[in-house]
C-alpha cells in the first residue's frame, strides 16, 4: 500500500521536525533569562527568585504533568498546548519583562516542559510502537541536539549583535513551525489500554508500579546522573571566562555545540544497540562516562581541551536521552502510566541537577574547582556501581541475550 | 487542561497588555512644601544597573550588575557581570567604585572599567552577598600598575 507507507514517511519526517524545532524553542530559556532580565536593570534579588520560581514549578509539575499526559486521549494536542505555552512565556519575556509577567512566564514555560517531554515521547510511541521504540527515541533525540545546536548559534549571534530581545523573539516565533509538523504526525490511535476495572484494583496497579523495583533504580541512576553532570560544564565554562577573558565567549559556544554534535551523531545508534544488546550496556557507557569526564575537568586545565573534554558529555546526554523514556517504555508495558513514568524519572533528574549545581558550588567555594570536579565525578561514579550492581536489565529477553 | 487554561490566560494577557499605563503623578502641581523639583539632564545623571561596561577601547566587556555603598550610602564597589554564552560561564567580580569611569551622554551613556585584562583576571569571584566581599581595588597613588 504505498499510499499507507507515504503517511508513514510524513509522520516520520514530521516527528523528526517536531523535534527540531521543540529544542530550538527551549534553547532560549535557562541561563540566557538571567543575562536577559540584567540588560532589562533587573536586580540580582529579582532575578534570582524568578529563576528559582521557574525551577520549582518545573520539578513540581513533573509528576502531575505526566499524569494529565497519561489521561488525555490525544497526545498531540497536550504537545500542541505545550509549544503554544512555550511560545507564550518566550513572548511574555520579550515584550512585556515586568515582575509578573516575567513570573507567569516562568511558571508557564516549567509546566509546558513538563509536559512536552512525556508528550513526544507518547506521540513516538504512537507513531512506531513498542518494538522500535528505541531506535524512534534515538531518531528524536538526533533531531533534538541538531536543533539544540543550531538555534544556540542563532541565538548566541543574535545575543550579542542584535539584542537580547530578539533571542526570544525568534524563540515564539519557532512555535510556527513547531505547531506546523503535528498535523503530520497521524498516528493511528493506540488500542483501547487495558484499565483494571475497579479503582482499588487501579489504586493496586499504581502501587505496584511505583514500588517497582526497575522504576525505582533507575530513579536513583538518573538523579545520579545530574547530581554528576549539570555543575560540570557550568563550573568549566566558569574557569574559561576568568583564564581568556573576553575571547571566552567562542570557546564556550564550542563547549555547548560540540556535544550537540555527538549527540546528534550518536543517539541513534544507542537506540538501536539498546533493542539489540539491552539497555544495560548502554547504560554503562554513558554513566561512565561522567567520572571519567570529571577527572579530565580536575587534570586538565586548558581551555582548549576543555572543549574536547566537554564533547564527552554528548555521549551521556545522549545515552540519559534515549534510556529514559525507553526504559519508561519497559516498565509500564501495558500500562497506562507511560508518562506518568517520564514524569518521575525525571522528576529524579531535575532534582538531582539542582542538587548539583548547589553543592558543587559549595565545594568551588570551599577547595577550589578541581575539588568541585572530582566530587561530581564521584557521583558519576557512585552512579555508574548503581547500574552496574543494582540496575536490572530492562528490555525483553530476546533483547537480554 | 492544559488547553483549557491557555484559552485562560491568553485573553487575560491581552486584555492586561491593553490596559492603559498607569499614569505617572502629573510632574507640575501639588508638591508638598517640604519638597521641591529638580530635573537632571541624561548627561548629569544616567542609571547604572545592567548597563554595559566597557575597555577602554570602547568594547563592552561587563554588565554592571550591582552597586556596594557604605553605610553612608555611597558607593564603594560595583559587581560586574563578566563573558560567557547564552548565559553560561558568567563570572562576577566587584571592582572599586574609583576604576570606573562613567561618561553619561544623550542616549548613550559608557562605563568605561580602567583595569586591565590582567587585574581583572586575578580578581576573585564575587558569590555570595552575605559574604565578605572581594573587591579590586587599584593600589593607593597610581592606580596603573599591574599585578598586586
Amino acid at each position: 500500500m504505498p499510499r499507507k507507507r507515504a503517511t508513514k514517511t510524513r509522520a516520520t519526517i514530521g516527528l523528526d521536525l517536531l523535534n527540531f524545532f521543540i529544542a530550538g524553542e527551549q534553547t532560549g530559556f535557562g541561563p540566557f533569562v538571567a543575562v536577559y532580565l540584567t540588560a532589562r536593570q533587573w536586580t540580582q534579588v529579582e532575578i534570582g527568585f524568578a529563576l528559582s520560581l521557574g525551577t520549582i514549578t518545573a520539578m513540581v509539575s513533573q509528576v502531575p504533568a505526566g499524569l494529565l499526559v497519561d489521561a488525555l486521549r490525544s497526545k498531540r494536542v497536550a504537545v500542541a498546548a505545550g509549544i503554544l505555552a512555550v511560545g507564550i512565556s518566550a513572548l511574555l519575556l520579550a515584550i512585556w519583562p515586568a515582575l509578573l509577567p516575567v513570573l507567569t512566564s516562568q511558571v508557564l514555560h516549567g509546566f509546558a516542559s513538563c509536559v512536552l517531554t512525556p508528550g513526544i515521547a507518547a506521540v513516538s510511541l504512537e507513531l512506531v510502537g513498542h518494538a522500535t521504540l528505541g531506535e524512534r527515541i534515538g531518531r528524536n533525540a538526533r533531531f533534538a541536539a541538531l536543533g539544540n545546536g543550531l538555534s544556540a548559534g542563532a541565538m548566541g549571534l543574535l545575543g550579542s549583535y542584535v539584542s537580547e530581545q530578539s533571542v526570544f523573539l525568534l524563540t515564539a516565533a519557532l512555535c510556527v513551525p513547531a505547531l506546523a509538523t503535528l498535523p503530520f504526525i497521524d498516528a493511528k490511535p493506540p488500542p483501547p489500554p487495558r484499565r483494571a476495572a475497579t479503582r482499588r484494583a487501579r489504586w493496586s496497579e499504581l502501587v505496584a508500579l511505583l514500588t517497582d523495583r526497575r522504576l525505582l533504580m533507575f530513579a536513583a541512576c538518573a538523579a545520579l546522573f545530574q547530581l554528576a553532570d549539570a555543575a560540570m560544564l557550568p563550573i568549566a565554562a566558569g574557569e574559561l571566562t576568568k583564564q581568556k577573558g573576553t575571547h571566552a565567549a567562542l570557546v564556550i559556544a564550542a563547549c555547548i555545540l560540540a556535544p550537540q554534535a555527538v549527540v546528534a551523531l550518536l543517539s541513534p545508534w544507542v537506540g538501536r544497540t539498546a533493542e539489540l544488546r539491552g539497555r544495560r550496556p548502554m547504560m554503562l557507557l554513558g554513566w561512565a562516562s561522567l567520572p571519567l569526564r570529571g577527572v579530565l575537568f580536575a587534570l586538565l586545565p586548558n581551555p582548549y581541551l576543555l572543549v574536547a573534554v566537554q564533547s564527552i558529555s554528548g555521549v551521556g546526554a545522549a545515552v540519559f536521552g534515549v534510556m529514559l523514556p525507553v526504559i519508561a517504555d519497559d516498565v509500564t508495558r501495558g500500562a497506562r502510566r507511560f508518562n506518568l513514568c517520564i514524569g518521575i524519572f525525571s522528576l529524579a533528574g531535575t532534582a538531582g541537577g539542582a542538587l548539583s549545581t548547589t553543592l558543587a558550588g559549595l565545594l568551588a567555594d570551599l577547595a577550589g574547582d578541581r575539588v568541585a570536579f572530582l566530587g561530581l565525578a564521584a557521583a558519576g561514579l557512585a552512579g555508574t556501581a548503581l547500574v552496574w550492581l543494582a540496575m536490572p536489565e530492562t528490555g525483553s529477553s530476546e533483547a537480554s541475550e | 487542561m492544559t488547553v483549557f487554561r491557555i484559552s485562560l490566560i491568553v485573553p487575560l494577557l491581552l486584555l492586561m497588555a491593553a490596559a492603559p499605563e498607569v499614569p505617572t503623578r502629573s510632574t507640575a502641581p501639588e508638591l508638598p512644601p517640604t519638597v521641591e523639583l529638580e530635573t537632571f539632564a541624561p548627561s548629569e545623571a544616567m542609571p547604572v544597573l545592567g548597563q554595559r561596561v566597557a575597555e577602554p577601547d570602547g568594547k563592552a566587556v561587563a554588565r554592571l550588575v550591582d552597586v556596594l555603598v557604605d553605610p553612608g550610602g555611597r558607593p564603594v564597589a560595583a559587581v560586574l557581570d563578566f563573558g560567557g554564552f547564552m548565559g553560561v560561564g558568567v563570572r562576577k567580580i566587584a571592582v572599586h567604585w574609583s576604576t570606573l569611569r562613567f561618561e553619561p551622554g544623550e542616549g548613550t551613556h559608557r562605563i568605561i572599567l580602567t583595569l586591565t585584562p590582567d587585574e581583572i583576571k586575578a580578581a576573585p569571584e564575587y558569590r555570595d552577598p552575605e559574604k565578605p566581599a572581594p573587591v579590586v581595588v587599584p593600589v593607593a597613588p597610581e592606580p596603573k600598575p599591574g599585578q598586586q
